[in-house]
């Protein structure tokens, strides 16, 4: 799979390096097994710290917003997602990668934006079986993040309290 | 966004307006967040949907889309933006993912400004909305300076144009005209039109010199800049102005032009009724003195180049002044309207000139300076720009003087407006137009004196009597003003008692040492109306005298005045008169006018009236030089005249033609029978004397009984010559009631 991601990510330049590199740790780690992903953290923190520099007093308590919405969003898109899928609606499951792609990159969900970005890739290409098989990890990965969003949210819950 | 948007967007410091459309809700709330922190002014929305109606009231200043989105997605929403009036131009960035080229070529087809990959390098989307919006500032000023151009060209109905060679170096299809350059031409901005559409446009006869000064232009590369009339496709004429420089390729050859054409029609009909205001008469539209002197040194520099012989007529209407003065200007008008007419068909005239064509017209084209005009008050000139000799230009003379022999009908009035015509010739009469125009003006002055109505070549004996006369007309002005002008006077004799009777005032002019006899400057001073002031100053001067003598001894009797009969045509002439003798304080009676018979027969009908006034008020009415007109002898039974005076030239023949006596006793008795005074004139001696006495004339006038004196020397003369009785005109038998009576009674105010 590694020659999927090759031309694009060498294009890349700057910050946008560590998304290359956070991606090449999710080519070994599809290479090396499930375990390897264990050792990186769900939420990469410099994109929270990103997050948290958008809002740095707190005042507009972005990022108790943003986990929030996240939250709702990743609930609703998982269901639309695992129907699309029930369905055999494959453009439908690739728009929902697609979103999630994005929104979980913005709240450092680096793995699971990586998941996302294959699934959408594989099936652009046509390729429904590569798509499915990453469908599990995604669901797997799905979870890690709730945890860790939810585990934040509860963090900043209680510092504002 | 409205026009004065992009100017203050730059001057305030306003945040500039996003909207933000996505479905993620989470980039939705991060993004515009870093962007809020960036100056600008977010709106979020989640879908295309929601997007455009927001937009229906509202434009922001840029839109930023998810390309991927549920619903109406991004390129669709940007289509469905694009239609919407008002946002042909806002520009639109497209978020698309990262990998995803096949967005990215779509953002731009759909008609998004720019594609923005997404992330969260917040600094670059700022700088890139940045960005976006600042080329929208300079694309809403350029599309504004470009509308200003086009409403200006339109305004100055113009429009741009490039011209260029294609392959094979030919001009001729590379062609295009802005939208408002085919607009001058009264074409759409859809129409497609090359150069042998325009050249259909222009007239056979203009196409041809046009071409060859193209093919010229393209010879030399040199500049494009002229006129060209066409006839548009939709019939209207215009003029097009054509400017246009070339342009160089990196070898420097010209390969195309590039200029503008404009509807100078407008500025061309003011120029050309300005040119011809500034070079046509506005009376009788022929060429004025500007174009005329013009035309004749052009004529000239041919005749010159291809030794010929040039013809300068001048033509000067007879007693026109008469018409003018007794019919009124607007009938002088116009007669010189009508003449006009008839003098532009004397000639081959042409109208209209177009200086520079002439140049280039072939060795013929300065027979088209043949023309006639007009020099200003009668004065016409007929140039003939080529003759052969005298006789053709007499020929055209002679042409002139027929058209102008039928009368002109003007103010219901038969006018005879005859001329008199001057011919110079180039080179023989003059190497100038200067010198043509004197010398056809001696020639035309040489007709006048022999009696009006003909024409005559310049030759140079005429030249010294020109000058001559024209010297003594600007002397004569001035006479009057420097009061050189003298009155003197001859006694009227009445022989049966040896008695003045009256005195005939004559004019002298007293110029430098000379005295000048009326012969010599009366014609004059009648030909140029300065008899008039000469005639009213006559009649103070007269009024003054009579009340010196009067003064001084008791002079009684009455002072004649000669008179014009212009003079008796005016309406003024009673309150004159009245007006002298008031101001002197002596009776009407003192002054009498002398009209000549010529004179008095020339215009009868209007003389009357006056005549008649003048006998009611105690002037009374001389008719001098009688027997030399053709008087009706009916007409004189009714005329008020009180005194006829016998021409000189029949006295003096008296004794020696018999004829003359036989006229002289004829008027004596027609005079008599009529009961009318009758005065010979130009008595020398005395034997003429005796023959008039004896016909029953006594009162009589001459140098027998005194030359004309000034006024200081009547009195010595009555003192030296009248009372002592002594000249040997003095009746033989004195009677008891002498000249010393007369100072008794003549002493008598009344």
């Amino acid at each position: 799979m590694t020659p999927v991601y090759g031309a694009d990510m060498l294009t890349l330049e700057g910050e946008n390096a560590r998304v290359f590199l956070n991606q090449g740790a999710m080519v070994e780690l599809n290479n090396s097994g499930i375990e390897g992903m264990a050792t990186r953290p769900v939420l990469d923190a410099a994109c929270m710290a990103e997050l948290r520099a958008l809002d740095p007093d707190g005042k507009a308590q972005l990022v108790k917003r943003v986990l929030t919405t996240y939250l709702a969003s990743l609930a609703k898109l998982v269901e639309q997602l695992r129907v699309a899928r029930a369905e055999g609606a494959w453009e439908q499951v690739s728009r929902v990668a697609h979103t999630l792609k994005s929104s979980s990159a913005s709240i450092g969900a680096l793995a699971l934006s990586a998941l996302c970005a294959d699934i959408e890739r594989l099936l652009r290409a046509g390729d429904v079986a590569g798509a499915s098989a990453l469908i599990d990890p995604f669901h797997a990965e799905v979870s890690r993040v709730d945890a860790a969003v939810s585990q934040t949210l509860q963090h900043l819950e209680a510092a504002a309290s | 966004m409205t026009l004065h948007h992009g100017v203050s967007l730059e001057a305030t410091d306003r945040r500039p307006t996003v909207l933000l459309v996505d479905d993620d809700e989470v980039n939705l709330l991060m993004t515009a967040a870093a962007l809020r922190d960036r100056g600008f002014d977010i709106t979020s929305t989640t879908g295309g949907e929601e997007a455009l109606t927001r937009l229906a009231s509202w434009t922001p200043d840029v839109v930023v889309l998810d390309a991927i989105m549920p619903g109406l997605d991004g390129f669709e929403t940007c289509v469905a933006l694009r239609n919407m009036p008002g946002f042909d131009h806002v520009p639109v960035l497209m978020l698309t993912g990262l990998d995803d080229e096949a967005s990215i070529n779509r953002a731009y087809q759909v008609g998004a400004t720019d594609f923005f990959v997404k992330a969260t390098q917040w600094s670059l989307l700022a700088g890139r909305l940045r960005y976006l919006l600042r080329a929208s500032r300079t694309r809403q000023e350029l599309e504004r300076s470009k509308a200003k151009l086009a409403r200006a060209q339109d305004l100055a109905r113009m429009g741009s144009f490039d011209w260029w060679q294609e392959e094979g170096r030919s001009f001729v299809n590379g062609l295009e005209l802005s939208e408002e350059g085919l607009r001058v031409f009264g074409y759409g901005p859809d129409d497609r039109v090359n150069l042998r559409d325009m050249l259909r446009m222009i007239a056979p006869t203009d196409r041809e010199p046009l071409v060859r000064l193209a093919r010229q232009i393209l010879y030399q590369v040199s500049v494009i800049a002229t006129d060209v009339p066409m006839t548009l496709p939709d019939g209207r004429f215009r003029i097009i102005h054509v400017e246009a420089e070339p342009e160089f390729d990196e070898h420097g050859h010209c390969c195309a032009y590039t200029g503008i054409v404009q509807d100078v029609t407008d500025r061309r009909i003011a120029e050309d009724r300005i040119r011809h205001l500034a070079n046509y008469d506005a009376l009788t539209n022929l060429p004025n003195r500007r174009q005329l002197i013009w035309r004749a040194e052009r004529a000239l520099e041919f005749g010159r180049r291809l030794g010929h012989q040039v013809a300068l007529l001048l033509i000067d209407l007879d007693r026109f002044k008469v018409i003018n003065d007794t019919l009124g200007h607007a009938a002088g008008d116009e007669l010189l309207m009508e003449v006009a007419f008839r003098l532009r068909g004397c000639v081959r005239h042409c109208e209209q000139l177009f200086e520079g064509v002439i140049e280039t017209a072939g060795s013929r084209s300065h027979r088209t300076l043949e023309a006639v005009g007009r020099l200003g008050g009668d004065e016409f000139v007929a140039l003939l720009p080529e003759v052969a000799d005298e006789a053709d230009a007499q020929r055209v003379a002679t042409r002139i003087l027929e058209a102008l022999r039928e009368p002109v009908v003007v103010a219901g009035q038969d006018c005879f407006a005859t001329a008199s015509v001057g011919i110079a010739l180039f080179p023989r009469d003059g190497n100038t137009v200067a010198d043509l125009l004197r010398n056809s003006d001696v020639a035309m002055y040489a007709v006048k004196s022999q009696g009006r109505n003909d024409a005559l070549v310049y030759t140079p004996r005429l030249a010294g009597r020109g000058r001559e006369k024209l010297a003594l007309e600007s002397a004569l002005h001035k006479a009057i003003e420097r009061d050189e002008l003298v009155l003197y006077y001859q006694p009227k004799i009445d022989v049966a008692n040896g008695k003045m009777v009256g005195v005939e005032a004559l004019m002298r002019w007293r110029r430098g040492d000379l005295l000048i006899q009326p012969a010599d400057f009366i014609p004059v001073a009648e030909e140029t109306g300065l008899i008039v002031p000469m005639s009213e100053w006559a009649l103070r001067q007269a009024a003054k005298q009579a009340r010196i003598w009067a003064d001084a001894f008791g002079f009684s009797d009455s002072i004649a005045v000669n008179m014009p009969n212009r003079m008796f045509e005016r309406t003024d002439l009673i309150e004159q008169i009245s007006a002298a003798v008031r101001d002197e304080g002596i009776p009407h009676s003192m002054i009498q006018l002398e009209i000549t018979e010529t004179g008095l027969m020339k215009d009868l009908q209007r003389v009357i009236p006056s005549l008649h006034r003048l006998t009611e008020i105690g002037v009374q009415i001389a008719v001098d030089d009688f027997g030399t007109g053709y008087s009706s002898l009916a007409y004189l039974t009714s005329l008020p005249i009180a005194e006829v005076k016998i021409d000189r030239s029949f006295v003096r023949d008296l004794g020696v033609l018999p004829q003359s006596l036989a006229v002289v006793t004829a008027i004596i008795a027609l005079a008599k029978s009529l009961d009318l005074k009758v005065v010979a004139e130009g008595v020398e001696n005395t034997r003429q004397q005796d023959v008039l006495y004896g016909e029953g004339c006594t009162l009589m006038q001459g140098f027998l009984f005194s030359k004309p004196l000034p006024p200081e020397d009547i009195q010595a003369w009555m003192e030296q010559v009248v009372l002592p009785r002594k000249a040997p005109w003095m009746p033989p038998v004195p009677k008891a009631r002498t000249g010393t009576e007369t100072i008794v009674d003549g002493g008598r105010r009344s």
